[in-house]
């Protein structure tokens, strides 16, 4: 839920329970200040009806007063009076009214009386109903309002933020473009854009030292490699090797190897990351699958893998190394994750290239095969191929998706224009 | 041959030292750049490999040097770096070859023999072996006068193991020099095997000798019997 919402819903909750409570206090009131003007009304035409009766009558309104007076004769006269309210028949609108009555016991022309006094309400009620009106919609009405500023008011107000939100979106810590500051009126903003801005900065320059790191870092090895390898050379050179010696050796050489493997690889991603691979020129996709199929076709005929492939004559604007790298992983990876006898599927259109493989693995998990050093433990691989192809992909724009459909291991690349 | 080794790592100098001279070379070495400057003052080289990185100077700099000089020595850089911008460079400066580390053995002296005879005026373009015949032009073997019909991936492993003759070549060495850096296929190793079978097939179907040798499954040799 958006802050503006909330906040919107919970004002009106409680403004209506106010003006709900505020609203039923002052129509009590109002009512109860009514009540009492009636009452003291009541109370003069009981002296009316007393003055009436020092001249010997009895008191009767005008028949357009909403008033009744009823008289009653009793033994004995209490000298009391009680107030209350009734439904009383009004004699003269021919219908049943609310009204407020007066009773009291007196001496009229020496004998005891009960009298009843009741007066309709019903103007009196209408007039709350007014005067509740009158004040009911001009609240409501500046209620609106209020809600209607806030809304504009609001919205202009957190249209730098949501420019901020966006702008913290875009931000990729692989690309060259810093964090872009946004200009605020508001001070919380502006402190939250600095804050920003710094930390983007510091993102940036701790993942530069890192790259850096892993770069020197690999580096570093490749002369120690060498040295091993080289040795390892000679060593083999000897004639007095024995046949275990042998096995050894052919452990050491594939330790050796693999070590490098995993170091130029991780020299590769530091390469495709600081985008030192930018030329791009246009690369027939086709003939370069085709080729590259000649180069692994030993790896494939050699595991019985049968390869279907449909191929159209496409060209895109790309750069040719990362694309050869990209063709090549794709090409090892449908291998080496295959079982012998297996099956590859390639197809090329103008969209999308698709590889799709056997394996022994059920369905990969999506999310997770283009992390770095994701592997099943039987792989030989570095477990860096398919994250290398990820990065290339992210460099080149093209969509890399996995899906796993019909016993396919399936990756497709798609082009965007 | 005459070859310099400029290389600042010893145990690295010492392999490829020990190696090139037991194929019958002549080998001095610099560890640093002012010990390179000198002995180029002094003598002169067949070949010289050039590590980039030295503890004194830019090995770069050593490549202007003999450019300056008219000298025309083969130089192969060895360097822990593989960029292509470094790799340009170097070839610009006029360096022969670029080798990254690290490296076989047996692929840097098929590198030094082939620059080395690139370089010679007169270079024989063509490689023999008993009665087998390596055209390096028309990428041809001839057995005894005949034609063998080699795939590309063949040729260039008959040409790798001729060119190391009498050494053993693991299949780790092998694998790098058929499908190079980009390839990351480890598990490749076995189909070394089939390769080798393919050519000792073909060529003692066409009349030579069976010059190939296994060595304790680790790899092969090529030599005389």
């Amino acid at each position: 839920m958006k802050l503006f919402t909330r906040y919107n819903i919970i004002l009106m909750a409680i403004s209506l329970f106010g003006l709900l409570l505020i609203g039923s206090l002052f129509y009590r009131l109002l009512g109860y200040y009514l009540d009492k003007q009636i009452d003291h009304d009541l109370v003069e035409e009981i002296m009316e009806v007393k003055e009436y009766a020092s001249k010997g009558n009895f008191y009767q309104p005008h028949e357009f007063e909403d008033l009744v007076v009823q008289y009653k004769k009793i033994k004995k006269a209490n000298p009391s009076s009680s107030y209350a309210d009734t439904i009383f028949y009004n004699p003269v609108k021919h219908h049943t009214e609310t009204a407020r009555y007066l009773k009291t016991e007196l001496e009229l022309l020496g004998q005891p009386y009960q009298i009843l006094v009741i007066a309709s309400k019903s103007e009196r009620q209408e007039q709350i109903q007014n005067i509740c009106l009158i004040i009911l919609v001009p609240v409501m009405l500046l209620f609106a309002l209020v809600l209607l500023v806030n809304r504009i008011l609001l919205k202009k107000i957190w249209t730098p933020f949501e420019q901020l939100l966006k702008n913290i979106t875009a931000f990729n810590i692989n690309h060259e473009v810093p964090y872009q500051p946004v200009e605020m009126p508001v001070a919380e903003f502006r402190q939250l854009n600095k804050v920003l801005v710094e930390l983007s900065g510091k993102v940036k320059s701790d993942y530069n030292e890192i790259k850096l790191f892993t770069e020197n870092a690999s580096h570093e090895m490749m002369t120690p490699l060498a040295v091993i390898n080289s040795k390892l050379d000679n060593m083999l050179q000897s004639n007095v090797l024995e046949k275990e010696h042998g096995e050894t050796l052919v452990e050491l050489y594939k330790a050796t190897s693999r070590l490098t493997k995993l170091n130029q690889s991780l020299l590769l991603l530091v390469k495709i990351d600081n985008n030192l691979l930018q030329d791009k020129e246009k690369i027939n996709l086709k003939s370069l699958i085709e080729e590259k199929y000649v180069y692994f076709q030993e790896l494939i005929n050699g595991r019985n893998i049968h390869v279907e492939s449909v191929l159209a004559d496409v060209s895109i604007y790309a750069n040719q190394q990362l694309l050869e790298i990209l063709i090549n992983n794709l090409f090892s990876n449908v291998i080496r994750h295959n079982y012998d006898g297996g099956q590859v599927e390639i197809r090329l259109d103008p969209e999308k290239i698709v590889f799709a493989n056997t394996g022994h693995n059920p369905a990969l998990d999506p999310e997770k095969i283009f992390d770095r050093f994701y592997k099943d433990h039987a792989s030989e691989g570095t477990g860096l191929g398919l994250a290398i192809l990820k990065q290339i992909c992210n460099r080149q724009h093209f969509l890399l998706n996995y899906t796993y459909h019909h016993d396919l291991h399936t990756f497709i690349i798609t082009f965007k224009h | 041959m005459k070859i310099l080794i400029i290389e600042d790592e010893p145990g690295l100098q010492q392999s490829i030292v020990q190696y090139l001279m037991s194929e019958g070379n002549q080998c001095s070495m610099a560890s640093t750049y002012a010990q390179a400057l000198e002995r180029l003052g002094l003598y002169d080289y067949d070949c010289i490999l050039l590590d980039l990185g030295l503890p004194d100077g830019e090995g770069l700099q050593l490549l202007n040097y003999l450019k300056r000089l008219n000298r025309t020595e083969g130089v192969i850089i060895i360097s822990a770096r593989n960029s292509i911008d470094q790799k340009i460079e170097g070839l610009r400066l006029g360096a022969d070859d670029y080798l990254t580390k690290p490296f076989h053995l047996s692929e840097l002296n098929a590198r030094i023999l082939a620059v080395v005879r690139r370089k010679s005026a007169h270079g024989e373009r063509h490689i023999e072996f008993k009665e087998i015949r390596i055209d390096l032009d028309a990428k041809e073997v001839l057995v005894k006068g005949k034609l063998v019909y080699l795939t590309k991936k063949e040729f260039d492993l008959l040409l790798y193991f001729v060119a190391n003759k009498g050494k053993v070549i693991s299949k780790s060495a092998a694998v790098e020099h058929i499908w190079g850096d980009d390839s990351d296929m480890a598990d490749s190793f076995d189909f070394i095997y089939t390769h080798i079978k393919n050519i000792r097939k073909k060529l003692t179907d066409a009349g030579s000798g069976d010059y190939f040798q296994s060595v304790y499954g680790v790899g092969y040799k090529f030599m005389e019997i």
